[in-house]
């Protein structure tokens, strides 16, 4: 049986190899669990896509109880200033590796709240994002477009924005600290001069 | 009845009450005269405070509040009354009207919040939905959100830029 994805890619057998050789990438890769942060109008797409119209179970994405069971975290809408530290606890709960991306324009760079006085406009100076589904609002199918984008890019090594988290901390979390005054949670790696999380 | 009431409330509290539509009026009274209209038209049958909203009049110097009751449980008579008031900008101060209707509470918070006008007798006059402090409450007409975010927002810059 041979599905086709998008382009020229199959699912098939050739991809035995790459199970072989490399099956920590493969394991989350065809097993995103989601955290659906919904932060505003987009969760109205999130429901036909887990249900039986589009059935996101067939891209081996599911939806996780849990953050700390989850590698998959999308961002519905926009982002208030009190919903940023919501995210930023949920983000910092996920294991790694894990995956962010940003559903809506909103997110992007403030969408239609672009002079709000409440909404933070650009979600990549907290958090890293790993891509953006641009529209106002996105269809279902964009989400599965997305999804085989994101393979390719965790085939590639590319979707690594857990590791700049890592490596720049304490920039992110200056940040945070800009916009948000003084967190009341502990950091999650330790704070250093450079930068960087982890360099003392 | 509602002939009555409409002659009752114009000639005791000397205001005039329009009708904008069948079962709906409006009428706007004196500051000071507001909490004696609510516990009238309370013993008369408005049950239902259903929202108290804020306009800011910036040219005049006023902030303009405005009570919508309804008697809900007179079922198909239901009459639906709007009370504006005006109150100075200078000194935006108010009582609260929670004695009259309890749920008065979180729209009075909001208010606050939102417009900075202080109720006085209100048990908790804190933050109901924003997070931080804001020099000027953002829906004043003279927050300029625009510099607002320039100064907040924009100012921070992206993390990958700074290497």
């Amino acid at each position: 049986m041979q599905l086709r994805l998008c382009g020229d890619k199959k699912m098939d057998r050739n991809q035995i190899v790459k199970w072989i050789r490399n099956p920590k990438k493969m394991g989350p890769k065809y097993s995103l669990w989601g955290i659906y942060f919904a932060t505003g109008c987009g969760i109205i797409e999130i429901p036909p896509i887990l249900t039986s119209r589009w059935d996101a179970e067939r891209f081996g994405i599911k939806l996780a109880a849990t953050p700390r069971q989850a590698n998959l975290f999308l961002i519905t809408g926009y982002v208030s200033l009190k919903t940023l530290g919501a995210i930023i606890r949920t983000y910092e709960q996920m294991p790694d590796p894990k995956y962010t991306v940003g559903f809506g324009s909103c997110p992007i760079n403030g969408g239609m709240y672009w002079d709000s006085y409440n909404t933070i406009k650009k979600l990549d100076k907290y958090i890293p994002v790993d891509g953006w589904i641009a529209g106002c609002m996105p269809r279902p199918e964009s989400i599965f477009i997305a999804v085989t984008h994101l393979w390719t890019m965790i085939d590639k090594g590319i979707a690594d924005g857990y590791k700049k988290y890592k490596e720049n901390y304490t920039r992110y979390r200056r940040n945070q600290e800009k916009v948000l005054g003084e967190l009341d949670w502990p950091p999650l790696y330790s704070i250093g001069k450079k930068g960087g999380g982890n360099d003392e | 009845m509602n002939e009555s009431l409409k002659k009752k409330i114009e000639s005791d509290f000397k205001t005039s009450v329009e009708i904008l539509e069948k079962n709906r009026w409006t009428t706007t009274v004196k500051k000071d005269q507001v909490l004696d209209v609510l516990r009238f038209l309370r013993n008369k049958g408005f049950d239902h405070l259903a929202l108290i909203s804020c306009v800011d009049w910036i040219k005049e110097g006023e902030f303009e509040l405005i009570y919508i009751l309804s008697s809900y449980l007179a079922g198909k008579e239901r009459l639906h009354l709007i009370l504006k008031t005006r109150i100075s900008r200078k000194k935006p101060e108010f009582e609260t009207i929670i004695p009259i209707f309890e749920n008065a509470e979180p729209y009075e918070r909001e208010i606050h919040e939102l417009f900075g006008i202080n109720f006085n007798g209100h048990p908790r006059l804190e933050h109901l939905l924003l997070d931080r402090d804001y020099e000027i409450p953002p829906f004043r007409k003279d927050f300029d959100t625009r510099k607002y975010v320039k100064e907040t927002f924009e100012s921070i810059k992206p993390v990958e830029e700074e290497k």
